[in-house]
């Protein structure tokens, strides 16, 4: 049976490729490449324990709990925007990619912050090996973001311009993939970096 | 129950578990005990973006297959690490300088 709910916001048939495959294949590099990373990550907290036992109270908490939380609604507002251009609401969806945004620039606003306290507690290049994996990863994974907060940038514009339809905004979807994926990476670096004992 | 309900829902549980979690941070309990939690959490969080705001369930089963098995592999990982790390120390042992 066609509930109201599910006309308003169809669901996409299952064995699909959400966006397309040129982002998925740039989506499995970045996880690779995040993969070696992580692997670094472990094999020196094997060799430094106890460095990174006391590593997280160097950090900031506030800091690491801040990006997850403005990735996650940054996240949660992509995918109302998906939902929302799937129901032809054009301009929901350019509300909801303007608030993704919003909270997607609230990541390099607490880096900016975040990186002023550290240099300011001598968290630097030169602050030993838990300090060095931190900047390692976070840094790169810094990086992505700003291609997404790029890509986002394209997205609205293309939405703004109504190049996306309800039968065709694979774009959107695609970049949608590329963001929930930087997310999912986000919240593997901050525990291993922030609580982790 | 709609999709966006469910959104709704899965970010707030996200964001609970973020909070909670971070909790985990500051505790002085015993070491791999609090490594089981957080990789728990960490789990649970990933699981939720996958299926939510990813939509996995719907995809293709080789996207489907290699994001869980990373999705998944990741607190696995956490917790093999944190119960043998003396072991992983010794076997890359030579990669360390």
């Amino acid at each position: 049976m066609t509930t109201a709910a599910s006309l308003l916001h169809p669901t996409p048939s299952a064995g699909r490729i959400p966006g397309n495959k040129a982002m998925w294949v740039g989506i499995f590099c970045e996880v690779t490449e995040f993969a070696l990373m992580f692997a670094v990550y472990f094999v020196a907290r094997a060799h430094h324990p106890e460095v990174f036992a006391a590593g997280p109270a160097r950090l900031s908490l506030l800091a690491g709990t801040g990006y997850t939380l403005m990735l996650l609604t940054s996240g949660w507002c992509v995918a109302h925007a998906v939902h929302a251009m799937r129901a032809s609401r054009q301009q929901a969806c350019l509300r909801w990619l303007t608030g993704a945004l919003l909270f997607g620039l609230g990541y390099p606003l607490i880096k900016l912050i975040e990186v002023r306290w550290n240099l300011a507690h001598g968290l630097d290049g030169s602050a030993g090996i838990f300090v060095v994996t931190y900047y390692y990863l976070t840094f790169n994974h810094l990086i992505h973001v700003f291609w997404g907060l790029l890509g986002l940038g394209w997205v609205m514009l293309r939405t703004g311009t109504g190049s996306y339809s309800a039968d065709d905004h694979i774009g959107l979807e695609a970049f949608a993939c590329y963001w929930h994926t930087t997310d999912i990476i986000w919240l593997m670096i901050f525990p291993l970096f922030y609580l982790l004992p | 129950m709609s999709e966006t309900r469910k959104l709704d829902l899965a970010w707030l549980a996200l964001v609970l578990l973020s909070v909670v979690g971070a909790g985990l941070g500051g505790t002085a309990d015993d070491r791999f005990r609090v490594s089981v939690l957080v990789a728990l959490v960490m789990a649970v969080k990933l699981r939720l973006v996958c299926d939510n705001f990813l939509e996995l369930r719907t995809a293709t089963p080789r996207i489907r297959r290699l994001m869980y098995a990373f999705t998944h592999g990741m607190p696995l990982l956490v917790i093999l690490s944190s119960a043998f790390g003396g072991t992983l120390a010794r076997l890359t042992g030579a990669l360390v300088l």
